[in-house]
Formats: C-alpha cells, structure tokens, sequence
C-alpha cells in the first residue's frame, strides 16, 4: 500500500515535471527566437557605433578622442539582481548610473558617443536575455533528465516491485486457499 | 633679422618637395601593416622612425608626426619677417595652446596621474603661460584655471562659475575656443592688406563649418540657454540666420540645401551623420584653398602658408593612417577620411 502511494505520488511529480519542461521549453523557443532577432539588431547598431568609434579616432587623433573621452564625468554603474522564472534564476541588470559627459566633446566624438551609449542598453537587456535563456536551457536539460529518469527507470523499477510483491501476495494467498481447502477437506473427512 | 620675405617664399617653395604627394600617402594607407607603413614612411622625408613599443604605438607616433610639424613651422617663423612669423606663431602656437589647456583642464578634472596628462600635451613651449608643468600640477582643475590669471587666458576664470553651475567642462572648453578664436582673428592684422585673403578664406570656411557642426549638434537638445549670438560670436559665410535655422530644423537636409557652395557639398554626409567626413571635406577645402592661393601668387606670402596648411593636413592624414595601422582598419575605411589622397 505504501508502495502505491509512494508510486502515485511519483507520478504526479513526474506529470508536473512534464508540465514544467514544456513551460521551459516554450519559453526558450521563444527565448531563441528574440535573441536571434536582437542579437542581429545589436550587431548591426555595434557595427555603427564601431564606425563612428574609428571616424573620430581617423578624425582627430588618439591623444585627442582618449583626452576628450576624459571628461566623461561617471562611469557606467550596475546592480545585477536575481528574478527567477519557473523556479530558474536568472541575473536581471539594473542601470544604477548611466555615463555623463561633462566636456565639450567634438561632434565627431559626441556622435560616436551617442550611438555607444544608445546601444549601451540593448547590449545589457541581450545579455540578460542570453544569461536567462543559457539557464532555462540548462534547467530545461535538468528537468528532461529528471521526466525520463522518472518514466524509464524509476517508475517502471517501482511498478515492478509493486508486481512482484502483488504476485507473491496472490501466490500466498492462493497458497492460503489451498491449504484452506485442504484443511477443510481433512476435517469434513473426519467428521464422517 | 629676417631675410626677408622673398627668401622664405623661395624656401617653403624647396621645402614643398618634402611633402608626401596624394599619390604617397595613398600608398602609405594601403600599407598590410603597422610595420609596412614604418618602411614606406622611411623612404620619405620622414625617414626611419623608431618608436617605443612598450607604449601605444600610435600615440607615439602622432607625437613623432606632430614634433616634425613644429620644426617644420618653426623653420619657418625663424626667418620670416616679424609680422609674418608672428601672425603664424600665433596662429599655430595659439592654437596648439589652447588644445593644451584643454587637455590639462580635462586632466585634471577626471583625476588623471600628471605624468599621463604631461604626455597628451602637444610638444610646443609654452606660448602665453609660463609653464604648463604648473598648471598641470595644481591641485585641482579649478586651480589650474585660477593660475591662468596675469595670463590672456585670464578670462576664464570667469567662466567656472558656469562649470560649478553645471558641474562640467564645457563652459570653460567653450570659453577657449573663443578665446582662440579672437586671437587668430586679432593676429590677422599683423599682416599686410593683401596676405590676409587666403588666411581669411580659411579661417573663415573652417569656422563655418565648425559653427554649422556645433547648431546640428545643438538640434533637439533643449537643456542648454544659450542664445545663438552668445555660441556663435564670429559668423561668415553661414550667417546666424541660417545657424539659428539649423538649430530649430526638424530636417537638417533642407538647411544644408539651402546653403551656397562650398558648404551645402561640404555638409552633405551631415545627412548620414558621418561627421568625420566633413572634417575631412573642409579639410580638402582648405588644402584646395592654399593651393589656389599660392597659384594665384607663386612668389609671396600665399607660398609660405600654403605650405604649413599641406604641412599640418600631411600631419592629421599621418596620424589617422598610423591609428588605423595600429588598429588593423581596412585601407578603405582609413581613405575615406584622409584629406590629400582625396585632393588630386
């Protein structure tokens, strides 16, 4: 009896393990399916960005971009917290503080700078975006090897015990029969 | 004493013979490498230039192209009369000053170590400071400007007000560039009557394209007071109307339409945003200006100043191919925004 339930309840868990690994696996196909699009996106803006980059440099010489790039007043500062989705955790990026430029740059630079800092928020939603979608994956795998473990080993390794003890109790019981008849038999025969 | 004006004329016309033709610095930016532009580079008047490696490359070697325009313009101030060697030193050397003070000032400001920010200077002496070791080792970037005091430069102090108001650089960069401004403009009476054309033409283009750059760049950004007239205290060619009209454009293609010749060709890549290749369209501008100057007189001071202006556009074209070597930027990417192959 504390087999079948124990059985029961593993099924149940197998049944919302199943359901949990299609959860997962819908929400990285459609994980997949905007990171191809951002990613492309992001690579083409990056690409912009990286022209603008090299015409300032081309422009204005080195010492010059790497003296007016000086004046940005603060840097970048970022809180990685956690979020989680189906029990998966996941690193989500929250921009403490975004760069300020205090001088006056050149407009060569400050369009090169523009389109850095434009892009700056694409590329931090792309990589928590890729860090969630690497760990659903990772769960997703998980998961898939907890459903079949359960299906192909563990289940049939419990019904099969479950079998055996039935048959032996039908045997026994069967066995039990017999030996009732039997007995019963000797006792009609010697009351007679 | 000077030998007069016709010796410098006959020597900046020898001299012209050691710039790098279109045809060379083409050749140089097409180099595979950072070395192969080294080798090409030693077969010019440049010679073999050997660089500390240990360093960035390309900051090395900027400081190696910009120490052979000094000597070449000072070659010239040596023996150009008073008035002429003065306007250029003022000219250059102001110039060049101010991009100093700058760097220093910004130094300063991001906490930079001094021997960093004594590096980014340009190697000139100092022109109207006395040192510009002291001013790089004041404690701050407000004491930096405050010993500017007893100097032209004195004026800016004035100006950190502003940059406390706002907790930036600008007002004082901008404070600068005008003061710079008026003294190029103040020089270019040191010369005679009939020299300070082809000088005006150029300063003159290159301050209007600056002037129309800086009302794009103000387009949409409303945080600034500034009134036109305050932003743009000399104005030629792009009157302030037009610079106003920028400013207020939704669309910046129909101003610069309305420009006239040179500047509605020159402001075209405005439509991409590829500011870098207006720089280096004015720059071509200037370079034909000089050569049509010193075609129109062969034998005054248009020579001489043609050639400093190829001498200091040979400089920038140096220094972004040897950037772009050092960085393995494709030969094409690198042509677009040189001046003088793009001149023939």
């Amino acid at each position: 009896m504390e087999m079948k339930r124990r059985i029961g309840f593993i099924e149940r868990g197998t049944e919302f393990l199943k359901l949990k690994r299609d959860h997962l696996a819908k929400e990285l196909t459609a994980s997949i399916e905007v990171l191809k699009g951002r990613r492309s996106l992001l690579l083409e803006n990056l690409r912009g960005a990286y022209r603008a980059v090299t015409a300032a440099y081309i422009s204005l010489g080195p010492t010059e971009v790497r003296s007016q790039a000086s004046s940005i007043k603060a840097g970048l500062e970022l809180e990685v917290l956690p979020r989680a989705v189906m029990g998966v955790r996941y690193p989500f990026i929250k921009v403490e503080k975004k760069p300020q430029i205090a001088g006056e740059l050149d407009i060569t630079l400050s369009e090169a700078a523009a389109k850095v800092l434009a892009i700056l928020d694409d590329i931090l939603q792309l990589a928590e975006f890729e860090a969630r979608a690497e760990r659903i994956a990772d769960e997703l795998g998980k998961t898939n090897r907890k459903v079949n473990a359960l299906e192909n080993t563990i289940i049939p390794s419990y019904r099969q015990v479950i079998k055996f003890i039935e048959d032996k109790l039908d045997e026994e019981s069967l066995e039990e029969l017999v030996r009732m008849k039997l007995i019963g038999g000797a006792l009609a025969r010697r009351r007679e | 004493m000077s030998p007069g004006l016709s010796y410098v004329v006959i020597k900046s016309h020898a001299l012209m013979a050691d710039l790098l033709t279109p045809e060379q610095m083409r050749n140089l930016a097409e180099r595979e490498s950072l070395e192969g532009f080294v080798e090409q580079l030693a077969g010019t008047s440049y010679g073999r230039i050997s660089v500390d490696t240990d360093g960035d490359v390309s900051l090395a070697l900027e400081k190696v192209f910009y120490q052979k325009f000094i000597e070449r313009m000072m070659a010239i101030v040596d023996l150009a009369p008073a008035n002429i060697g003065g306007f250029l030193q003022s000219y250059y050397y102001q110039r060049f000053e101010v991009i100093n003070l700058k760097r220093i000032i910004r130094g300063k400001y991001s906490g930079i170590p001094i021997p960093q920010i004594v590096e980014s200077l340009i190697p000139i002496t100092p022109y109207r400071v006395e040192s510009y070791e002291d001013l790089v080792e004041a404690e701050s970037f407000k004491d930096s400007v405050r010993r500017l005091k007893g100097t032209p430069y004195a004026s800016l102090v004035a100006s950190l007000d502003l940059s406390d108001k706002y907790d930036a650089l600008w007002p004082l960069e901008i404070a600068l560039s005008h003061l710079n401004a008026g003294a190029v403009f103040n020089s270019l009476k040191r010369l005679p009557q009939r020299d300070r054309g082809l000088v005006r033409k150029i300063v003159q283009a290159e301050a209007d394209v600056e002037n129309f750059l800086v009302a794009a760049k103000q387009r949409g950004s409303r945080d600034r007071a500034h009134r036109p007239e305050e932003m743009f205290p000399a104005t030629y060619g792009i009157t302030i109307e037009m610079l106003r009209e920028a400013i207020g454009a939704e669309d910046i293609r129909s101003v610069i339409e309305g420009l006239t010749p040179p500047y509605n060709e020159i402001l075209v890549p405005l439509y991409e945003g590829d500011v870098a290749l207006i720089r280096s369209r004015i720059r071509q501008h200037v370079y034909d200006i000089a050569r049509k100057g010193r075609t129109a007189n062969d034998f005054g001071f248009n020579v001489v100043m043609a050639y400093l202006v190829f001498s200091e556009i040979e400089k920038d074209d140096l220094v972004g191919i040897a950037w772009g070597k050092t960085q393995g930027i494709p030969a094409e990417d690198i042509l677009k925004y040189l001046a003088i192959p793009g001149s023939v």
